[in-house]
């Protein structure tokens, strides 16, 4: 999983069946140097994700790529290749 | 598979019901070189890997489906903890 910054929610007017009642975020990956700064940025390249968990914007989530990211949907068919899968509360990096 | 670094550990109260009870840590993948990737990633561990350690990671999901069930969005997972990494000098290059 990647951390991202929720930055916030898209709604589609026509999608495939499987997305019907699904919400999606728009996240912003977060780098390292951005996470120990603690500063409130991403920096990463943005991308959507299908959230179950109700992650606000502003919070940091943790989700899943690639084909694992329909698992939670099995055995239906989605074509998700991120999902939501932590809302972190917490996360330290100190040396 | 790839090495990573361990950095740190996440908390997250509110998560998919799988993940109930994992460990979360947070990791960088490194490079031939020594170099760490810009992004962190959070992976499952089973093993305790510490803080500062090198561990080698699997993103095929397959192990943490047969622990956690199918429906488990669980991929990057810890399958060993590193002794010791040989590189020839200059390989990396």
């Amino acid at each position: 999983m990647r951390l991202g910054i929720v930055r916030g929610h898209v709604t589609l007017n026509m999608a495939v069946d499987a997305f019907r009642g699904k919400t999606l975020v728009v996240l912003e990956p977060v780098t390292m140097e951005n996470l120990r700064a603690g500063n409130g940025r991403g920096g990463g390249k943005s991308l959507v994700a299908i959230d179950a968990l109700g992650a606000a914007e502003g919070q940091v989530v943790a989700f899943t790529e690639g084909r694992e990211a329909a698992n939670p949907f099995w055995p239906d068919a989605v074509p998700a290749d991120a999902y939501c899968s932590l809302i972190i509360d917490s996360i330290d990096v100190t040396p | 598979m790839f090495l990573a670094r361990i950095e740190g550990t996440a908390v997250a109260a509110i998560k998919h019901p799988t993940l109930e009870g994992c460990r979360f840590l947070v990791a960088q993948r490194l490079e031939a070189d020594g170099s760490a990737a810009a992004e962190p990633i959070v992976i499952v561990d089973w093993f305790g890997a510490a803080r500062g350690s090198t561990v080698v990671v699997s993103t095929d999901g397959d192990i943490a489906r047969a622990r956690l069930g199918n429906t488990t969005p669980a991929r990057m997972v810890v399958v060993g903890l590193v002794d010791q990494v040989q590189l020839r000098k200059g390989a990396a290059a």
